[in-house]
């Protein structure tokens, strides 16, 4: 393996877990938005 | 949520694979046919992304139901970004095989006449005051646009000479070897589920973004 490949692949893997990290947190707000709004839930699970 | 843990899950793998275990492709200069995993899905996705818009779309001017333009919006809007990442990478490729960003090459020309196309469709939908107007001329709109879809992405860079390469992504020679597809293929899907999980996530904005605004509306 290349020198260097490693560290691209692991800057890779930071860039995807902080964009899973900011998705994951967005659907839990709009799951309470959802909620307090009084709208229907149950297409999204 | 189990979707989204195994995407997490199934996107790791494919990156480390990709940079770990799959050899570069011949032909190219170092390790840099190693970014056509992502661009190619990328680009794969916009055309997805902006074929839904145009059904979803034609679904609104038929039924009248504001969903299915939260769809095409949000699928649009989608499209967008992703386009504008396969250009960006496209041109990391470019200044690393050819030494420069931008070559006004027709296959560069095309996608960036694409992410206008489709910039005019955000700039129409935010000119239009009244919802159902916007909703009606943005879904004319959006089946016009993508009539330039086919054209602009699969065949004006095959009529005309082009430095974007047809055969890639195999250590071996011309095409793909096993191992290269499989992850090529992973890589797709990975990126197909992104956009779907994306996807979701703006439409249930929106939803919550025009409740909010007829209950506002509907207090005053």
């Amino acid at each position: 393996m290349k020198s260097g490949l490693g560290f691209v692949a692991a800057v890779n893997l930071i860039i995807w877990a902080g964009i899973t990290l900011y998705l994951i947190v967005l659907d839990r707000r709009l799951k309470k938005l959802e909620q307090r709004s009084g709208m229907d839930v149950h297409y999204e699970k | 949520m189990i979707y989204k843990i195994l995407l997490t899950i199934w996107m790791n793998l494919i990156i480390a694979a990709v940079f770990l275990y799959v050899e570069p492709a011949a032909g190219f200069p170092g390790e840099v046919s190693r970014i056509l995993f992502f661009h190619v899905p990328m680009a794969w996705v916009a055309t997805l992304a902006f074929l839904l818009s145009m059904i979803a779309s034609s679904v609104y001017l038929i039924t009248r139901k504001v969903n299915a333009d939260f769809l095409a919006q949000s699928s649009a809007e989608l499209g967008f970004l992703f386009c504008f990442l396969a250009t960006v990478t496209g041109s990391i490729f470019a200044k690393a095989t050819w030494g420069s960003f931008w070559n006004w090459d027709p296959r560069e020309t095309s996608i960036v006449m694409l992410l206008m196309i489709y910039g005019a469709y955000f700039v129409l939908r935010s000119a239009v005051p009244n919802h159902e107007k916007r909703r009606v001329f943005a879904g004319v709109y959006s089946i016009l646009a993508f009539c330039t879809v086919p054209f602009l992405v699969f065949i004006v860079p095959r009529i005309t000479s082009s430095l974007h390469p047809e055969d890639t992504l195999n250590p071996a020679g011309p095409g793909m070897d096993m191992k290269t597809l499989i992850f090529f293929l992973g890589s797709l899907c990975a990126y197909t589920g992104l956009f779907v999980w994306m996807l979701r996530l703006k439409v249930r904005m929106l939803r919550i973004m025009d409740r909010e605004r007829r209950a506002f509306r509907s207090n005053f």
